[in-house]
């Protein structure tokens, strides 16, 4: 499957899995898919790699990255966020698949810098990828975990941050800016890479160029909450989207279109 | 079994065994928040460098990489002041390492009101925090032997461990019969009419406590409870089934530590009156540990007068025989 192919396909299961309850994190999947789609899809060697979910409410585009890459049962996403089910909406301990994930937010770079650390002490040719989100950000303990993995020059570390400029409380810009993050991870001598995060072949390229990064690297993927899907009211919160039966059609209708149109070209 | 106080000290039993056991632990590291001697952990510091990293002052990371390291088949030993090692983390305790059960033992030093440095440094609710933590074991240890027994113990126990230790010249109370473990109390003295239950450095306040009241013609049992959580209710139910008082020990607050644990045991299963010693619902300061134990009512007179009132005649209590002690030694105040 094409990566761009993957990266709709996570949207639709995403789609599909938010659509059982008629509200959940669908924005996380629709900002942060082709992140996934790259990493599962082509970047992490599964089995060897390390995957850390830091924001266990993207648990949605993980479980949909997961299935699509033959790595979870497709039928455990129909049960996502049911009471008992495998699939919690928030990943925790109980969820499969993931070296580490956190739902109070902030935590996950640090447990990925002691995966880190325990790769280096034995010598293990292993890749962290330690999935983040820009909201994190105002947790200092990310900020902490930053300090620390570049003293220690983790290079076999790799943040990947979600920057789609959304929290709870609405635009991260109108609570308490976490800008300019660029400028933030480089004061902090991570190496740094600002990219489209809806453009596949740009995050392959910054994938690429963190590999050989002599120090942790981070990928800030600036998206949109709303994945630049039309169907999607500008009003609407992106953050924990609300979806009546017609507005389901509508973005499902509009994933399709796009794929179809892609795969035309 | 145990000796007579004064008590002779000695220095680094936690640094030193933390040494020995590492050189046969390869999967064993430690982390530090910049305050490496005065954890003892200079010495692991430079047998093992590479299995030693100073986080610095950043609490949250270090229990946060604490819990990778661990997931990654390490155990993990993090020691700094106990105060910072649990209010200042507690969210990343719950989270990183208590929840998913990992192997990091939490060493948290100068316990309750053996910190001259006022209420930011004196962790006085450092076992409540960590006791409220499911999968959390809390280890609260009274002498030299009792702490390196211990750091060999909550190494080999899978999960997490809370372990408070007294900082500097630390006493030696028992000798080298005793026995610590994750799983029993100790009666260490026995004695019909009131058990004096004591943990940490309150327990040789118990001790002495104890032997002034059988002056007067009280039998006092003392009780040694290290091990917090899980708390040995079985040991602690049969020996104060008989007793006419029940008085616990602790250099903490009265609110959710030993004494509420025993509370709880015996308002459950029925026992006799109960009397807690510890600092009450209230913040210290700045000060030297007799001043400090002395104000806040952690001292041998004060369990000698709670027996009194509880299963003495009546008339004033008995002046705790007082122990002189030189620059060396160490003595309850």
């Amino acid at each position: 499957m094409q990566l761009r192919d993957l990266a709709t396909q996570i949207k639709l299961d995403a789609l599909a899995m938010i659509s059982i309850e008629g509200f959940g994190y669908l924005g996380q999947a629709l900002s942060a898919a082709e992140q996934f789609a790259v990493l599962f899809g082509d970047v992490m060697r599964h089995g060897t790699d390390r995957f850390v979910l830091s924001p266990g409410h993207y648990a949605v585009v993980f479980y949909a990255a997961m299935a699509e890459m033959g790595l979870l049962d497709r039928s455990a996403l129909l049960d996502y966020g049911r009471d008992g089910a495998l699939l919690e909406a928030i990943s925790t301990e109980r969820t499969p698949g993931l070296d580490l994930t956190c739902g109070s937010l902030g935590q996950g770079l640090s447990g990925a810098v002691g995966l880190a650390l325990a790769d280096r002490l034995k010598g293990e040719d292993r890749r962290t990828f330690a999935f983040l989100s820009d909201g994190e950000m105002e947790e200092g303990q990310v900020w902490e975990a930053a300090m620390f993995a570049a003293h220690h020059h983790l290079s076999s570390l790799a943040v990947v941050l979600d920057a789609n400029g959304s929290q709870v409380d609405g635009p991260i810009s109108s609570v308490t800016t976490v800008e300019p993050l660029t400028s933030k991870w480089r004061a902090f001598s991570w190496h740094v890479q600002e990219v489209d995060g809806h453009d596949i072949g740009a995050l392959q390229d910054a994938f690429a160029k963190a590999a050989l990064a002599g120090s942790p690297s981070v990928i800030i993927a600036r998206t949109e909450i709303h994945g630049r899907l039309h169907s999607i009211p500008s009003s609407a919160d992106g953050h924990f989207l609300k979806l009546t039966e017609v507005l389901t059609q509508a973005i499902r209708a509009e994933l399709l279109q796009g794929q179809e149109s892609s795969n035309g070209v | 079994m145990v000796f007579d106080p004064p008590y002779e000290t000695v220095l680094k039993p936690f640094g030193q065994a933390l040494v020995e056991l590492a050189e046969r632990r390869p999967d064993l590291v430690c982390l530090g928040a910049d305050l490496t001697r005065q954890t003892e952990t200079d010495l692991f510091r430079d047998t093992f460098p590479e299995r030693f990293f100073n986080v610095g002052m950043a609490e949250a990371n270090a229990v946060g990489i604490a819990g990778g390291l661990a997931r990654a088949g390490h155990t993990v030993f993090f020691a700094t002041f106990g105060v910072f090692a649990t209010r200042r983390c507690y969210d990343q305790i719950a989270m990183a390492v208590a929840y998913p059960g990992l192997n990091v033992k939490i060493i948290g030093f100068m316990p309750g009101l053996s910190s001259p440095g006022g209420p930011s440094h004196q962790a006085i609710d450092d076992v409540a925090l960590m006791r409220t933590l499911p999968n959390m074991t809390v280890v609260d240890v009274a002498d030299a032997t009792e702490t390196r027994q211990a750091v060999r113990a909550i190494a080999d126990h899978p999960g997490p461990v809370y372990l408070r230790l007294k900082r500097g010249e630390i006493p030696q109370i028992f000798d080298g019969r005793h026995e610590f473990s994750l799983a029993e109390a100790q009666v260490v003295v026995s004695g019909r009419d009131v058990v004096l239950i004591g943990s940490g450095m309150m327990l040789a306040a118990t001790l002495a406590a104890a032997r002034t009241l059988r002056t007067h013609d009280i039998d006092a049992a003392v009780l040694n409870v290290p091990v917090i959580k899980p708390l040995d209710t079985q040991t602690l139910l049969s020996s104060c089934r008989r007793a006419r008082a029940v008085i616990t020990a602790e250099n903490h607050t009265v609110i959710g530590g030993l004494g509420s644990a025993v509370a709880e045991t015996l308002a459950e299963h029925g026992g006799p009156p109960l009397a807690r010693v510890g600092i009450e619902d209230r913040f210290a300061e700045s000060g030297s540990r007799a001043y400090l134990f002395s104000r806040y009512g952690l001292t041998v007179q004060r369990i000698v007068d709670e027996a009194w009132r509880m299963v003495g005649p009546a008339g004033s209590p008995p002046v705790a025989a007082d122990i002189s002690v030189d620059a060396d030694g160490y003595a309850p105040v």
